[in-house]
């Protein structure tokens, strides 16, 4: 509590400005994630969401221009405009933030593996249009770590992923301080089954090895430095047991506090404070019984808005129905009106922190603080998170934790209502109406991107554009900053095909470990044993063990439950052939034709099933191997599982089938009925 | 069936090729016919200047980059020859639980499906150590007579590395940087066997004085050597001697002194009897059959050797022929 003004007259429950006058604190920023289709249409949707009192905008980008592909690239086309908008030039971005005033805007761009790139569109936006730079606010999400773990959006290795980061923190300090140049990212860890210590210590050790290189490429001073540690900012899940995930909060700060105070002397509190943005958690979303959703999103937001001194700086909240689909408007609105109805009509902003002095609390958060601290500096006396991926450590330590979760539900040790517990529910009256309750795509829009681009191509200088790219090369090769070779690139209008591929020369594209090497399952019983039992069967019948593709089609870089199939495939004694994510259909089939499996498994998240299946299928046919089965799991609404079925997919898991010995018992069902005719039409 | 897979695969047809490699890998007992008759057909199509076919063994424990080290090595060998064909066997572990294996080793492998000059297949060790796997070898009786190079990869420990021996014309041990000394070079006992050696992630702070450890323990653990194994340095994060490496493969390929088919024979005959019938079998085979060779010259090859094999020891322990069609 503040020291001026006489203590007596002030209540501890209360809030109070500096002058002594009763207060309550401002809402966090509120948004909402969102962008599909083209960008005409996402600004449209941008501006409604404004309009509905939405207080800053958090670009969800389509997978190609998260893997730097071009919208006509032929990986890409499956997925253009699906999980987000497509930028191919800075004509659109012209048209995405059309009318929306870049200097009053806070702009959280959810942009990895291409993040300098589109930090470089924005920054010409602001040029073209005559904005001063330096008043720019915003985020990139630009977390690499992640991607590598979890999320799949990476482009180059490690070194130059780093390399890309620190340099945009260097631009970024003196050009726009406002900016947060990256976002380090714990909330995808916990999507890829990270335990609270495991999200606290990988989060931060990734935070730690960002600030030593920053500090070690020695471009800062000191007092650079420490502006530098007061630009990193996180964003940070919040899962259903909400107790904990507050103390989390509460850990975090803590852990900030201590490590940027000591590892790199930062004096001023402010810079060491740690700041975050928040989604609360999806994998804990459930298919059945969609509705309960709702009240997980509640009590989700409710562990990181509580406590004053933890509470999140910014909140985009997930739909009700994000196991089923894409969100419509509506689901978003939806989400958007449970920020504000928290924010604007409960008391909650109008005391000070409530668990100060809480000795259940500080427990919890001493616990967490003690085994987050063990686990990074494990990490560190690694070399760092960059040696902590290159080595599997990392991605094996999630997966480890992600099959158990999975093996918890699976016994019923881990509740989830609907699920596993009370299954029995009245029929939902919100799936009901004449769309389903799903989201369906503007084609129309999505072809108009693709137009555009051949209308950019057309209309530049293509010495312009060749200049602009030679220099961006040379940057990359000599070691000097990208960044204004990159502004020069959008400029110029090149496209974001043509920058990642230039940097593609350069650094070559990396294959992470897939982390299921030496894993395990905690999974037994009679059913494990007699599923063995019949795979063993199978093996002696065939002339050889049942072999199965795992494969992850497109750019979409969910990889977690692909990963849980592959090791529990092997669990009950299949031949597992694993590659990891983003192959192109002919490399999948080229996979299964060459390794003779019985089963592709394809697992899709993006939304693009249908296409990728269709590839797959004609590909194996095509080959000759129109005799292997193909079965997808993936996020597959109910209409789409009968259009699979007629393109010739055996199976189709979605979310509602989490329990794995269902469902290897129904692949080996599969197996054991013999392979498909090869020429079903 | 077999005659118009034979067709396809000669001209390296990918789901033919595959196809043939399941005749080979199965276990079931009718499959030696169908085998010895794919065998025959194919000795029968081959040319008189046939250039026959080099056998690389690339072992290694997990981790020393071995995957990406190929996948890098074998691009550049076929833009180097445009005749030249290589097929990869790499070997995986299996679960001594489940019996079943993850099979990651093409991870790093990128090719296409229009490229037959280049085919890549997993196999599980059904063993929890990694090592050949029992078909290895049948595969690979294959793939000789198919392509003109065969890289098999594994983990080399144990048994497995006289497995390797004996199937591979050339071995090469890849390495990584050790923090240690020479004694964990000779401790591993993995200098005694390979024709050469890869250090491997050279760009590690460590590699140099690894190498230096290794160049000691071989003049320590291989003092008869008349000529010192080349240790290659390379690096399949910057691309750093991998041309050299591929040259290397290249000369082997092109000039390296070959097994024929049946010097590989008696040595996976051995193997073979021995995880069928054990120390009995393997008494049987040397004492009542006069050893590999003899069996593998009076049967007349190796498919044979096991069909005459198999009936010989079943009569001498009055042991049914197991169900199914008679080999």
């Amino acid at each position: 509590m503040s020291e001026d003004g006489p203590a007596s007259e002030r209540a501890a429950h209360r809030l109070y400005e500096t002058d002594g006058e009763a207060t309550r604190d401002r809402p966090w920023i509120i948004r909402t994630y969102a962008g599909h289709s083209s960008p005409r249409a996402s600004n449209a949707l941008y501006r409604s969401n404004l309009a509905a009192g939405q207080t800053g905008l958090s670009i969800a980008f389509d997978l190609p221009t998260q893997c730097g592909y071009d919208s006509d690239d032929p990986i890409a086309r499956p997925e253009v405009g699906k999980v987000g908008v497509p930028v191919n030039s800075l004509d659109d971005f012209h048209v995405l933030f059309d009318e929306i005033p870049l200097e009053q805007m806070n702009t959280s761009m959810t942009i990895n593996g291409t993040a300098m790139w589109l930090l470089a569109l924005y920054v010409a936006l602001a040029r073209e249009r005559g904005i001063d730079v330096a008043q720019l606010t915003g985020t990139t999400q630009n977390d690499l770590v992640k991607e590598y773990l979890a999320r799949g959006t990476y482009i180059f290795p490690p070194d130059a992923s780093l390399r890309i980061i620190a340099e945009m923190y260097e631009y970024c300090l003196d050009e726009i301080p406002s900016w947060n140049p990256s976002n380090i990212c714990s909330y995808h860890l916990q999507e890829a089954g990270a335990t609270p210590t495991q999200e606290l210590a990988f989060a931060l050790a990734t935070a730690l090895s960002l600030l030593d290189l920053i500090k070690q490429r020695g471009h800062v001073t000191d007092a650079q430095l420490s502006r530098t540690v007061g630009r990193i900012s996180f964003f940070v899940n919040s899962g259903i047991r909400f107790v904990e995930e507050m103390c989390k909060v509460r850990a975090f700060g803590e852990l900030w506090d201590t490590y940027t105070r000591d590892r790199y002397g930062v004096s001023d509190p402010k810079h060491r404070r740690f700041r975050y943005g928040v989604q609360v958690n999806s994998l804990g979303l459930t298919e059945s019984q969609p509705e309960n959703n709702a009240w997980r999103i509640l009590i989700e937001t409710l562990g990181v808005t509580l406590s004053r001194d933890a509470r999140a700086r910014a909140m985009q909240l997930p739909a009700w129905n994000e196991a089923l689909s894409l969100p419509r408007p509506w689901d978003q609105q939806w989400s958007l009106r449970l920020q504000q109805i928290l924010a604007y009509e409960t008391d909650l902003l109008e005391y000070p922190d409530l668990f100060e002095g809480s000795v259940v609390v500080e427990s919890k958060v001493a616990e967490l603080v003690r085994d987050a601290t063990a686990e990074i500096e494990t990490i560190l006396g690694m070399g760092g998170v960059v040696p902590a991926i290159e080595s599997g450590y990392l991605k094996s330590a999630l997966v480890r934790s992600m099959s158990d979760r999975v093996s918890a539900i699976g016994t019923g040790e881990q509740v989830v209502v609907g699920v596993n517990r009370w299954t029995d529910g009245l029929p939902s009256p919100l799936v009901g109406g004449d769309d389903g309750g799903l989201f369906t795509h503007d084609e129309a829009a999505i072809g108009e991107a693709q137009a555009n681009l051949d209308a950019v191509r057309a209309a530049r200088d293509d010495a312009r554009v060749a200049a602009a790219l030679a220099s961006l090369r040379a940057a990359a090769c000599d070691g000097s900053s990208m960044m204004e070779p990159s502004i020069e690139c959008a400029l110029a209008r090149v496209t974001t095909g043509e920058w990642a591929g230039a940097l593609r020369e350069v650094f070559g594209e990396y294959r992470p470990a897939t982390g299921v090497e030496g894993q395990t399952l905690g999974l037994a019983g009679d059913r494990v044993d007699a599923l063995r039992q019949r795979v063993q069967a199978l093996a002696a019948t065939l002339g050889h063990r049942p072999r199965l593709l795992v494969a992850k089609p497109g750019l979409d870089g969910h990889s977690n439950g692909a990963e849980v199939i592959a090791v529990a495939a092997r669990h009950v004694g299949y031949d597992v052939v694993y590659s990891g994510i983003r192959l192109s259909p002919g490399a999948i089939v080229t996979s299964a034709v060459e390794e003779g499996v019985d089963v592709v498994g394809a697992s899709v998240l993006s939304g693009s099933h249908v296409e990728l299946a269709q590839q797959i299928v004609d590909g194996l046919r095509e080959q000759g191997a129109g005799d292997t089965h193909v079965i997808v799991g993936g996020i597959v609404p109910a209409a789409d599982v009968d259009k699979l079925r007629a393109i010739g997919v055996a199976r189709v898991f979605t979310p509602a089938d989490y329990e794995l010995i269902d469902i290897m018992e129904s692949v080996t069902d599969l197996v054991e009925s013999g392979p498909p005719s090869a020429d079903v039409a | 069936m077999v005659n118009d897979l034979i067709e396809r695969a000669r001209s390296l047809e990918k789901t033919a090729v595959a196809r043939l490699i399941g005749v080979f890998e199965d276990s079931r007992p009718a499959a030696a016919s169908d085998r010895a008759r794919a065998l025959d057909l194919l000795d029968g199509a081959a040319p008189d200047d046939d250039p026959g076919c080099t056998v690389i063994g690339i072992t290694g424990a997990p981790g020393s980059g071995k995957s990406s080290l190929l996948a890098h090595l074998t691009l550049a060998l076929l833009d180097d020859d445009p005749a030249l064909t290589i097929a990869v066997v790499a070997i995986d572990p299996s679960s001594t639980v489940s019996g079943g294996a993850l099979l990651g080793d093409r991870t790093r492998m990128r090719s296409p499906l229009d490229e037959r000059r280049l085919f890549f297949r997993s196999q599980a060790s059904a063993t929890a150590l990694g090592g050949l796997s029992p078909s290895t070898f049948q595969v690979c009786r294959l793939l000789t007579r198919l392509f003109r190079c065969v890289m098999v990869e594994t983990v080399g420990v144990g048994q497995s590395e006289a497995d390797v021996r004996h199937l591979a014309d050339r071995v090469y041990l890849v390495l990584q940087p050790l923090g240690g000394d020479e004694v964990q070079f000779l401790k591993a006992g993995i200098v005694e066997v390979p024709d050469a050696f890869v250090l491997n992630k050279i760009d590690e702070p460590a590699a140099a004085s690894s190498e230096h450890h290794l160049r000691a323990s071989l003049g320590l653990a291989r003092p008869f050597d008349e000529v010192t194994p080349a240790i290659h340095r390379t690096s399949a994060r910057n691309g750093e001697g991998i041309d050299e490496l591929a040259a290397a493969l290249g000369d082997d390929i092109r000039s390296a002194p070959r097994r024929s088919h049946s010097d590989r024979e008696p040595h996976f005959l051995l193997r073979w009897v021995d995880d069928e019938w054990g120390r009995q079998g393997r008494r049987h085979l040397e004492v009542d059959l006069g050893g590999a060779p003899a069996l593998l010259t009076r049967a007349g090859g190796f498919d044979r050797a096991q069909v005459v094999f198999d009936a010989s020891i079943r009569a001498t322990l009055h042991r049914p022929s197991p169900p199914g069609p008679a080999p």
